[in-house]
């Protein structure tokens, strides 16, 4: 079987490839299918990957170029088919007519990652662990789990370019997609969550089915959206990671390269110049983020990262983005980190209730489009307050746009962490479309 | 062109042949799933190429067997040919029941035994050029042209993205009593114009896709004008105000519908989980007398047409609605013996890698005998909706959102040219369906999507349908 030692040996073999870069991964899992209290299915893979980036060089037009090709190696292929997908790819990067930039260069890692508890033990060891997790807190009369997937990967990776690059990584990708049911007195309902865990904490997958288990009560209850044309709503739970991911994808260099984003340094990424009304963003990225999937000494490219601060008080600061895309708009490379730490605003959410609100804790599928800002979905399940009393509500959706609502918007002081994301419990945004009953 | 088996693949039937039969001596099924798919990705916009590998590229297997009442999975990439012992034993631990008994109150299912028929069915797909017969130079030359040509067409645009994508399935299954084998050709492509006045940035996209090779970048010239324009119409967009509309689905939109009113409420594995409200209402009336509505990959040519699913089951055409009757489900194999019936021929894996569940195929509506002008000449004050953005369902409550790109006013009866958008289309499912009353001739269908299950799991699928009218909640 192929190996990466054999696999440069090919490359630098070849004498047209001079820039190249692969990234070798090898993945182990167990996988767990269950349908209430019953294991339906067991799974688990062995798999093996190489990921070849080859780089050719050539000028136009007194123009300097760096061209590019990426191709997977498989490790079922023979020398000879390995060479001819390498050549195909070289031949394709003379067409790729990309400006030039620099590869990473072999630089000493900064920091580690938290190492994952799933390490202390071999994989097969944490099934019956994590499965008596996932089931602990299920022994509620009228509700529990209808069915859970239970996923857990262990991922060993290693990066070597032609400019010394020689990293290596181990880390743990685990996913648990939960389904709840709930009934009262009328139909049973359902609720659907994905979540994403790099380490084994005691007590996170209890706390997330009772949070499930109060929404889908919560959800069993509901009545129909009423019409309420425009209202103030508080965004609360996933939904806010979602809306926030927009000043994450539009601080980007690769956006701002793109001419996707208009964002520029110094100035204010909510159209916000002088006496602000509401919270102004501020996000850092964190690759060390603890029980993230994402977290990570080094990116893609092989570029060690470190914390970085990339809005302050909506100040954009700094553009994040990888070697090419940061050497493009002439900033110093900061490398791709996955994980945002938002923080915190100037009201709590008991303040922000203290007028009639809408609040809308599930969707069917919050969307918020990264380009232009649009922003809705349909609701799952929110909390109508309208000055005196407060129901549950489904059905309808909301439908807005980020440029119309972050001049003045508040974040919660209270915080909420899942994966690769830590930020405000909840947002409030003063004036949304809403679609209800009737209209 | 006829489209040839993978020569990995061909090269280690004979290796699969051999695991199936020494594994066979201790369990009482035995599969394998070999995949090799070969696919190329190419994006050319205004700074910069990209010359990739497909999402959809993979080559490894997947062993499927039965013990102990349950049926378990091992996908692995490297095959040990000398240490075929080795390996045998590594799988028994791998698939052994990895619970401790009496955990939690945790049981194990007790599924019957799959009973085949031996088969040995092949499927070579036909284009008119294979990827190969057509250089990267000539693709990404052609796609600059496409390019050079959208960008010329308006001073808004802040860039024109040109996506082309082409990939070569090839399968094998092998089980004790079946050898399946099949090989076939699909492609997309999309032009993707994105618009920017004063700070308001709009986009839409042009999308082509079949079981086609590079033959595709000979017909994406043709809506590259309308894209742009519908691109520069979007500027002036207005939101929608919320309410009840009647409404002209395009084919597009009716696809989405489709796709998420129904094809999900009808995973046959959903009604095992008692996730879908559909299945109490087999033989019962959903819809008006104008829906009739198919599943299947033998039902349509299209990105998600072969010969044989991932269980090694043959294809079908099941009619899901017949006349606003709810007539049958879709299913996976497993899904099909837990509940006693046949599958459908719709177990798919996002790859070699994962789990097989019931999935949509080709889904779509079927035409009826009512003409475009016809329907709208209908509508006193409602939206023709184009532009498929996304979408979701909600088996268990036949909620649905769909977001589409826009809607178009109609005013007594006529096309105003005044555009909102976007726009989130909501309701429960039989109210939707039954308030179609009207169905144009044509039935279109649509493949450049992929399609998940919850927020993972994504396979590719097709989705499309007549011009379809209708009453819907937008926001």
């Amino acid at each position: 079987m192929l190996t990466i030692e054999q696999l440069q040996r090919i490359l630098t073999g070849i004498p047209e490839i001079k820039i190249y870069k692969v990234i070798e991964q090898m993945t182990d899992s167990i996988e767990l299918f269950f349908i209430k209290k019953e294991l339906d299915m067991n799974r688990s893979k062995k798999v093996h990957y190489f990921q070849a980036t080859i780089y050719k060089d050539f000028s136009a037009n007194g123009n300097d170029y760096r061209g590019s090709s990426t191709i997977q190696i498989h490790p079922t292929m023979s020398k000879d088919e390995v060479r001819t997908v390498i050549n195909q790819a070289a031949y394709a990067a003379d067409f790729v007519k990309n400006k030039y930039y620099p590869l990473v260069e072999r630089k000493p890692v900064r920091n580690q990652v938290p190492v994952s508890s799933f390490a202390e033990a071999p994989l097969a060891d944490w099934i019956p662990r994590l499965t008596a997790a996932v089931f602990e807190a299920d022994t509620l009369e009228r509700g529990g789990i209808n069915s859970a997937e239970l996923f857990l990967n262990k991922i060993n990776t290693r990066i070597i370019n032609s400019e010394g690059v020689d990293l290596q990584k181990e880390h743990y990708r685990g996913e648990l997609e939960l389904i709840t049911n709930w009934r009262e007195s009328g139909e049973e309902v359902e609720l659907y969550k994905d979540l994403h865990f790099a380490t084994f904490q005691a007590g996170q997958f209890t706390q997330v089915l009772h949070e499930m288990l109060e929404l889908s009560k919560e959800k069993a209850l509901a009545a129909p959206t009423p019409s309420l044309n425009r209202h103030m709503i508080l965004l609360t739970g996933e939904p806010v990671r979602d809306f926030l991911q927009y000043y994450f994808t539009q601080s980007a260099a690769q956006s701002v390269y793109e001419q996707t984003s208009t964002l520029k340094l110094n100035e204010n990424v909510q159209g916000v110049d002088n006496d602000p009304k509401g919270d102004l963003i501020s996000m850092k990225l964190d690759p060390f983020m603890e029980n993230s999937t994402t977290s990570t000494p080094f990116d893609e490219d092989g570029l060690p990262v470190d914390s970085l601060d990339v809005i302050r008080q909506g100040k954009l600061l700094n553009y994040w983005g990888n070697t090419q895309y940061c050497h493009y708009l002439g900033v110093t490379p900061t490398g791709n980190i996955r994980n945002m730490v938002f923080s915190g605003g100037s009201k709590s959410i008991q303040e922000m209730k203290r007028q009639p609100f809408l609040e809308l804790l599930a969707f069917s599928d919050f969307q918020m489009d990264p380009l232009n800002g649009n922003f809705g979905g349909e609701i799952r399940l929110g909390r109508y307050f309208d000055g005196k009393d407060t129901i549950f509500i489904t059905g309808g959706s909301i439908s807005g746009n980020i440029k119309e609502v972050q001049a003045e918007l508040y974040l919660s002081q209270e915080l909420q962490k899942e994966n690769n994301f830590c930020g405000p419990q909840t947002i409030q945004l003063l004036n949304v479309a809403v679609s209800g009953h009737n209209g | 062109m006829k489209v040839a088996m993978s020569p990995f693949l061909t090269s280690q039937a004979e290796n699969l042949r051999r695991l199936v039969t020494e594994l066979s001596r201790e369990f009482p099924y035995v599969s394998v799933l070999g995949i090799d798919s070969l696919g190329k990705q190419y994006l050319v916009q205004k700074v910069s190429i990209y010359i990739g590998e497909s999402r959809w590229t993979e080559r490894g297997f997947v062993l499927r067997v039965y013990h102990d009442s349950l049926y378990s999975e091992f996908s692995f990439n490297e095959i040990p040919a000398q240490n075929l012992e080795d390996f045998i034993q590594e799988i028994r631990s791998r698939v052994q029941v990895p619970l401790k008994p009496g955990l939690q109150g945790i049981k194990v299912a007790s599924y019957p035994l799959i009973e085949e028929e031996p088969v040995e069915k092949s499927f070579y797909g036909e284009v008119q050029k294979l990827p190969q017969q057509v250089s990267a130079e000539e693709k990404v030359t052609r796609m600059t042209a496409l390019h050079q040509k959208g960008f010329a067409l308006s001073k808004w645009l802040v860039d024109f993205r040109v996506r082309y994508e082409e990939v070569q399935v090839s399968k094998i299954f092998i089980s004790t009593a079946k050898h399946l084998e099949q090989s076939y050709i699909w492609s997309q492509g999309y032009l993707i114009p994105i618009v920017r006045r004063e700070g308001n940035t709009r986009y839409c996209y042009g999308s082509f896709s079949g079981l086609k090779g590079p033959e595709l970048l000979d017909e994406m010239d043709s809506t590259l004008a309308k894209t742009v324009t519908q691109a520069e119409k979007l500027l002036d967009a207005k939101a929608v105000t919320p309410g009840e509309y009647d409404v002209i689905c395009s084919p597009e939109v009716s696809g989405l519908i489709a796709h998420e009113a129904f094809g999900h409420g009808v995973e046959l594995d959903m009604f095992i989980k008692n996730r879908a409200k559909a299945q109490d209402y087999l033989g019962k009336p959903v819809g008006s007398r104008f829906v009739t509505m198919h599943d299947g990959a033998a039902a349509a040519h299209q990105v998600s047409s072969y010969l044989f699913d991932d269980e090694g089951v043959l294809a079908r055409d099941t009619v899901v609605l017949d006349q606003g009757i709810l007539k049958a489900g879709i299913s996976d194999q497993l899904s099909a013996l837990r509940l006693g019936t046949e599958s459908t021929g719709n177990g798919k894996r996002e790859s070699f890698e994962r789990k097989a569940y019931a999935r949509m195929t080709n889904t779509f509506f079927s035409p009826g005998q009512d003409t475009l002008p016809e329907m709208v000449a209908s509508i006193q004050h409602g939206y023709l909706l184009e532009g498929m953005m996304s979408g979701m369902e909600d088996p268990k409550n036949w909620g649905i959102q769909c977001m589409i790109l826009q809607g178009e006013e109609i005013r007594d009866g006529k096309l105003t040219g005044n555009l909102v958008s976007p726009v989130i289309m909501t309701g429960y499912v039989p109210d939707v369906l039954s308030a179609v009353t009207m169905v144009s001739e044509k039935t279109e269908l649509f493949g450049s999507g992929a399609c998940g299950k919850g927020h993972k799991e994504f396979v590719k699928v097709s989705d499309g349908g007549p011009y379809i009218k209708t009453r819907v909640r937008l926001g």
